[in-house]
């Protein structure tokens, strides 16, 4: 019985993994509400939604890290009612999460073999047959990864790799990908896909969780979209545009592109300035001045020297070179003084440098000028939260309430709550990281229409991005890097996203040793 | 305004909400109180005299104190292992004092100036992020236990002086003096750490201490600021022990670090820091209270009491991990 007349594909070979009715509700919110989901062996599935939408919660059911409070799962022949981590994985089915759970003191062949090592005759670990093996397995993957090398020095991408490659080693049917572009640049992305391919190829069902659309639209079979918990549809990837899938997830249509931008006025004094700034192996005399209402954005291939130049601007990592703020020197030799000067960093990784999560929105907000909620050191409880909850409006905190530890939070209302600490902090000047990596179309879009609001109420907004759609949606200038020195700035009015990427990529590693 | 977030969004979290499984630690540990009042309280009709339940407030205000002042630490990610040897020595400092000028007052002073300069001491070590704290305030454990019989001689300083007649007689309104004392120490760390700034960076410290510093929070200062105040706290509940015992003795503090500890984490304070109350503190203080009491009154023996300690301090542990 299809309870829906919705657009429906039946999947032409075996089914890999199917979920039916599966319903959870936590602290009286219904996360996910009778939902139906189904992938076959070998088919790549896409799996979209706002942030709430409720696939993490439909990706953690599946690999058995959340009970449903009803429905029923099958993997192959097997049925079961609830699974748990050890019997999802015996199943077949593993998940890849953003922060893959991997071992970074470890070997990449440790890693890959971390809970089922080889052993000798005598019980002892067997790293050399463990290496071969490892050797062997990335090779049919067509990884080229150094399997003695420890993980930690490895880039994210190639940590991936390691925990896909271990997956696979683990004869997975199913492989739950949760936003796995996230911290990947263009090259890497696309040899991720070239990756999923082959798995796919293999006869692996991959479920592909993603916010980027034109992701999800090049690389998936079929696309399921969740909205507040329930199932919208199941489209083929090939019958339906970016715009169909934004309505799908939205519920109604969303306005093309945030309105913008302030007419080009004359250029006030820059509010920030730096002059021959320099960080061996990193920066390159860089120079820049950004203006009182300007939004700037920072770009460049991984090891560009983009991400680095935001830390140094922000204070975080100290530089050789000049830099003014508001006329005045600024060599802060902490971010406590940076901050006192009215500049303010959000880091892109927030359940690592950027939020505590333990706490509530409201503490969070106010951590970078608590001063201001304090008489002598004790902290007036009702002002916090009377100020937390205006910043809360300002933002679209959902839910509203700022006294909620941000870890219940989605993660685009985790992401506003970090730039609410920034506002609150009065920030002249705004140093942000990937300001919306992992935020779902419409708070991307709110949170953009807030930054520009800063703007131009008087803060100066320099922001790092490596996704090129919001560099121009966003950005009064674009700046790129190429090995630690600027090599291009963009108008980004009409620029198309191709033009900056292939700037972006202009350049390649050995060309400065020409100019 | 748009449209788009009047529509409420499920707040699938890509955690499983802690707040609601943190209630059952709690919600355990008055169990297991009311557990053991029940059981003792059937087992010997004492065990709910006044003079009993006065006698088990009156046992429990050094632990209590210095209970207390570990919660901020822990809160924060830290921990104090020398504050036992810290007791020790605050309380010699005391009575050497006493003995030395015949002023109680002094003595008082001396005791508190001790413990505040050992417990700044600790703060300046742990927050130069050599080591952790840890490893640190073993190494000032030692020390200070090796200071402890340098100073009385290996022997007990018999100096409380009035000490003695307001802490180890004394009772006003009925209640024993240093259940005063544990109530003012009780109510000053709550107010720290819920409405201070400095407790508010405790909090933020202990639940991510990167994104605490990249906020500004002054990370070097309140983790000296902290330590300083639990050492002012250990020295109070070493002026507070000396005149319970009418003398300071080399080793009187030994063992309160690992009993403190065990009570704040059996209050729910994770040792990983971030969370946590001194109203859970009070309650591990009390189960460790009550259990010691009721096992004498029940007749066990001395040899099984710390045995039995120790299961009720792993399975609480235990509980805890769960949550």
């Amino acid at each position: 019985m299809m309870p829906t007349g919705l657009p429906e594909t039946t999947p032409a070979a075996a089914t890999a993994i199917e979920a039916r009715g599966i319903s959870k509700t936590y602290e009286g919110t219904l996360a996910l509400d009778a939902v139906d989901f189904s992938v076959a062996a070998g088919e790549v599935h896409g799996l979209v939604g706002k942030n709430g939408a409720g696939k993490s919660t439909l990706l953690r059911i599946l690999a058995g890290a959340t009970r449903p409070d009803s429905g029923e799962i099958r993997i192959g022949e097997v049925r079961v009612t609830a699974l748990n981590p050890i019997a999802a994985q015996r199943a077949g089915v593993v998940a890849v999460y953003q922060n893959a759970e991997l071992h970074l003191n470890l070997s990449v062949a440790a890693n890959i073999f971390l809970g089922s090592e080889l052993r000798t005759r005598l019980r002892l670990v067997d790293n050399a047959a463990m290496e071969s093996e490892a050797e062997a397995l990335l090779g049919r993957l067509g990884l080229s990864l150094p399997v003695k090398a420890t993980l930690g020095d490895l880039d994210i991408a190639h940590r991936q790799q390691v925990a896909i490659a271990k997956a696979v080693r683990a004869n997975a049917r199913v492989l739950l990908l949760d936003e796995p572009t996230a911290a990947l640049n263009k090259s890497q992305t696309d040899f991720l896909f070239r990756l999923i391919r082959s798995l796919a190829a293999r006869r692996i069902a991959v479920v592909y969780i993603s916010h980027h659309l034109d992701e999800v639209l090049a690389i998936a079979d079929r696309i399921t979209v969740l909205r507040n918990g329930r199932r919208v549809g199941v489209v083929t990837a090939g019958s339906v545009n970016k715009g169909d899938l934004v309505e799908m997830i939205a519920g109604h249509s969303v306005a093309g592109i945030s309105e913008r931008r302030r007419p080009a006025a004359a250029k006030p004094e820059p509010i920030l300035s730096l002059q021959a700034v320099s960080l061996p192996g990193h920066l390159h005399d860089v120079a820049l001045d950004v203006a009182a209402g300007e939004i700037v954005g920072l770009t460049g291939r991984t090891g560009a020297g983009a991400r680095t130049l935001a830390s140094v601007i922000a204070g975080v990592t100290a530089a050789h070179g000049a830099m003014t703020v508001g006329g005045a020197p600024f060599a802060p030799r902490s971010i406590r003084e940076a901050i006192a000067r009215g500049v303010v960093f959000a880091a892109e990784d927030m359940r690592q440098r950027g939020l505590v999560m333990a706490m509530s929105a409201a503490a969070n907000m106010t951590l970078a000028r608590l001063g201001a909620v304090a008489r002598r050191g004790v902290i007036m409880l009702g002002q916090e939260h009377a100020e937390a909850f205006r910043l809360g409006e300002f933002l679209d905190l959902t839910p509203r309430d700022p006294s909620r530890a941000v870890m219940t939070l989605s993660g685009g209302n985790q992401r506003k709550v970090l730039i609410g600490r920034a506002v609150f902090a009065d920030a002249r000047v705004l140093v942000l990281e990937e300001p919306t990596q992992g935020v779902d179309v419409e708070a991307r879009r709110q949170i953009h229409d807030r930054l520009r609001q800063l703007a131009d109420r008087g803060a100066a907004i320099i922001f790092f991005s490596t996704d090129l759609e919001e560099l121009i949606e966003l950005a009064d200038r674009i700046v790129i890097l190429n090995d630690g020195r600027i090599q291009r700035e963009f108008d980004p009015e009409g620029l198309a996203p191709e033009v900056l990427l292939t700037a972006i990529q202009a350049g390649g590693p050995d060309e400065h040793r020409h100019d | 305004m748009t449209e788009a977030m009047t529509t409420p969004d499920a707040t699938a979290g890509k955690k499983a909400p802690t707040p609601r499984t943190w209630q059952i630690g709690r919600y355990a540990l008055l169990l297991a109180l009311a557990a053991v009042v029940v059981v003792t309280a059937i087992g010997n009709p004492r065990f709910l005299s006044t003079n009993n339940l006065l006698n088990i407030l009156f046992q429990i205000s050094t632990l209590g104190v210095v209970a207390a002042g570990q919660t901020m630490l822990l809160v924060s990610g830290g921990l104090d292992l020398s504050v036992g040897a810290n007791l020790s020595v605050a309380g010699l400092a005391a009575a050497l004092t006493i003995l030395a000028t015949g002023s109680t007052t002094l003595g008082v002073f001396a005791g508190l100036v001790t413990g505040l300069l050992i417990g700044c001491a600790n703060g300046l070590l742990v927050a130069s992020n050599r080591a952790n704290p840890f490893i640190i305030t073993l190494g000032t454990m030692t020390f200070l236990q090796g200071v402890a019989v340098v100073i009385s001689g290996g022997s007990p300083v018999n100096g409380a002086g009035a000490l003695f007649d307001l802490f180890g007689l004394g009772s006003t309104f009925g209640i024993p003096n240093p259940a005063y004392i544990f109530a003012v120490v009780l109510i000053a760390t709550w107010f720290v750490l819920g409405r201070v700034m400095l407790g508010r960076y405790a909090y933020a410290i202990g639940g991510n201490e990167e994104a605490a510093r990249l906020s500004g929070v002054p990370v070097a200062r309140v983790k000296i600021g902290l330590y300083t105040l639990n050492g002012l706290i250990v020295g109070a509940a070493a002026v507070l022990l000396t005149g319970i015992l009418d003398s300071a003795l080399p080793n009187m503090g030994t063992g309160y670090e690992l009993r403190a500890i065990a009570a704040v984490v059996i209050g729910g304070t994770p040792l990983s820091g971030g969370r946590g109350s001194v109203l859970g503190t009070l309650g591990g203080v009390l189960l460790l209270g009550l259990v010691s009491n009721s096992m004498n009154l029940l007749g066990v023996g001395a040899n099984y009491q710390s045995a039995v300690l120790g299961l009720i301090i792993t399975a609480a542990v235990l509980l805890q991990k769960r949550t």
